[in-house]
């Protein structure tokens, strides 16, 4: 390829994607600008000082760390209980023969795309007719109605690449159908449990409606509602907590993205969107 | 052990109860936390029901004749469709646009891509917190920006006016949406085999053409499927469009998961909110059929 449209070429991308991570950019530096800096017009594009005077208040001075908690506790335990739920669903999916199996994938499918506002009213009412809502419970039971379709989705497509001929042989060894799926097929399906709990963590951390309708006490609020709650409640919005707030909430996703990102791209290619 | 491996019926009908077995725990929470709901969401949708006592009554087709002679669901329903065409064209054209590029060798490519995708895993709250202080009409970085361009010469309402904040919502989409669109595109594009490309050139055929006659056609099933996928998702969108516009001003920017959410939690009607959630998911039945469809078929 010739230099001019080699450099032409790689100008237009980058200023492309320097333009899409912009509002990520922008973020950051609006946490670390003091407030009186903040409200200049026009704004400073650059921060003429950095304080992290915001991230101090937002740990010592806000609810912030309890949320964070809660939502810990949430996505772990969605993530926990749907993987391991969806690894024996899906190796039972793949690997055995038995009546009504094809119309069960197929339900799942359905399930995959169901709207959450057609649950959330039964949902509600079950919760609050067990004595469940504004508990942690509900909240993962309420998050399991997208996760699992979603874990067994995924994890049923990474199920049909461990070839059949590993298991067959460890059959002929003698080895009981549940001794291969421990020491053959869960080893080779490692890689795709860990992209699959890696997407249901995200999905859990990230959840919004069910939050805001099953769970109004600032106790067991996770990150989602309780971050939202600090700009309502506030009578001077204050962006720079807030943004503040929103790179703290987004760390395990810079984690993830920082070491982990081969299983978010690999999942990708799994989770039915194979041309 | 070696007794039953002789007897294939004996081994296949133990293999199958254990299949079974596996899948026993899966089929219990999905009936519990899924279907019982779902059909409890049919069932509701017959009741007139007061949100903070969950006392009702029955109303047989009450709720449903409502929503057919009324106006909310029809122009939620509009409402639904601007927003969902709107940012899925632009997922699209952003989408294949960018994995076009991401395809070539840039410098620091694998950096591009990251940067490209992160907006996709990124809550919807930090999403919304972060475009929320971007649209501010006084301090916002986007007004000043434009205004520094010479795009506008004065502040913009982006979110209290319409179109406006059509328009924001429908662009704060499908900058989070569109990477969605860049992966598998990109995925695609890799498994395209080199010697059509060649065998183009040889015919003398430009870019362009080259992306019409070879590109194109070979994106085509998983285009399909994106589109279907994605139209779902939008359609259904919630957090998105409550966040940033709460539906407003107004009702323009209304969608119907947002109309369900008000009239059930805000005008505290659950029986009609159910019959509105039946409707919507009727409407998205279509689609749904198709792409499980098209699924089954691949698989």
């Amino acid at each position: 390829m010739p230099r001019a449209r080699h450099l032409i070429l790689n100008l237009v991308t980058w200023s492309l994607v320097l333009l899409i991570a912009f509002p990520l950019f922008w973020m950051i530096i609006t946490s670390v600008k003091p407030q009186s800096e903040l409200f200049r017009i026009p704004p400073t594009w650059l921060p003429e000082t950095v304080t992290f005077e915001h991230y101090w208040r937002l740990l010592s001075e806000t609810p912030f760390l309890r949320y964070f908690r809660n939502s810990v506790v949430l996505a772990t335990t969605t993530t926990l209980f749907v993987v391991s739920l969806g690894t024996l669903g899906a190796y039972s999916l793949v690997r055995f023969n038995y009546r009504g199996r094809e119309t069960l994938a197929m339900l799942v499918l359905f399930t995959y795309l169901l709207p959450s506002v057609v649950l959330i009213i039964p949902l509600y009412m079950m919760m609050v007719a067990i004595g469940l809502s504004n508990t942690l419970m509900s909240l993962i039971l309420a998050h399991t109605t997208f996760a699992l379709p979603y874990a067994l989705w995924l994890l049923r497509s990474f199920m049909e690449g461990v070839p059949k001929d590993l298991e067959s042989a460890a059959l002929v060894d003698g080895a009981t159908r549940m001794g291969a799926f421990r020491d053959v097929i869960l080893p080779q399906l490692l890689p795709g449990i860990i992209s699959t709990a890696l997407f249901t963590f995200i999905l859990s951390w990230n959840e919004y409606l069910y939050a805001l309708v099953l769970v109004n006490s600032d106790a067991v609020a996770p990150l989602t509602t309780g971050v939202m709650s600090m700009l309502i409640s506030a009578f001077n919005i204050e962006w720079s907590l807030l943004m503040a707030a929103s790179v703290m909430m987004s760390l395990p996703l810079i984690v993830v993205f920082a070491f982990l990102q081969s299983y978010l791209t690999s999942g990708f290619g799994a989770g039915g969107v194979k041309g | 052990m070696t007794a039953i491996a002789t007897d294939p019926p004996m081994l296949e009908r133990r293999y199958a109860r254990l299949g079974v077995v596996l899948i026993a725990p899966t089929i219990l929470v999905f009936s519990l936390v899924i279907v019982y709901p779902l059909l409890a969401a049919i069932y509701l949708s017959l009741f007139s029901i007061y949100t903070p006592t969950l006392q009702g009554e029955f109303v047989g087709l009450d709720n449903y004749a409502k929503l057919l002679t009324q106006k909310a669901f029809w122009s939620s329903l509009g409402t639904t469709l601007i927003w969902t065409v709107g940012t899925l064209s632009l997922q699209i054209l952003a989408g294949v646009g960018l994995a076009l590029l991401l395809h070539q060798n840039i410098w620091f490519r694998s950096l591009a891509r990251s940067l490209v995708l992160f907006p996709y895993f990124l809550s919807t709250v930090v999403a919304v917190l972060v475009w929320r202080w971007l649209f501010n009409d006084l301090y916002g970085a986007l007004n000043h920006g434009l205004m520094q361009l010479g795009v506008i010469d004065m502040p913009l309402d982006w979110l209290g006016s319409m179109p406006n904040a059509m328009i924001g919502v429908i662009l704060v989409g499908a900058w989070k949406y569109f990477p969605f669109v860049v992966i598998a595109v990109l995925a695609r594009l890799q498994t395209i085999p080199e010697h059509l490309y060649e065998a183009a050139r040889i015919d003398g055929a430009g870019p362009v053409s080259r992306f019409f006659d070879v590109t194109l056609p070979q994106l085509r099933s998983v285009l399909t499927v994106i589109i279907l996928l994605r139209a779902i998702w939008d359609f259904k969108e919630f957090d998105l469009l409550y966040l940033l516009t709460g539906g407003g001003p107004v009702t323009s920017t209304q969608t119907l998961s947002l109309l369900v959410y008000q009239e059930a939690f805000g005008l505290n009607r659950m029986g009609q909110a159910a019959a509105y959630s039946v409707g919507m998911m009727l409407v998205m039945l279509v689609f749904m059929i198709l792409y499980i469809r098209r699924t089954g078929r691949e698989s």
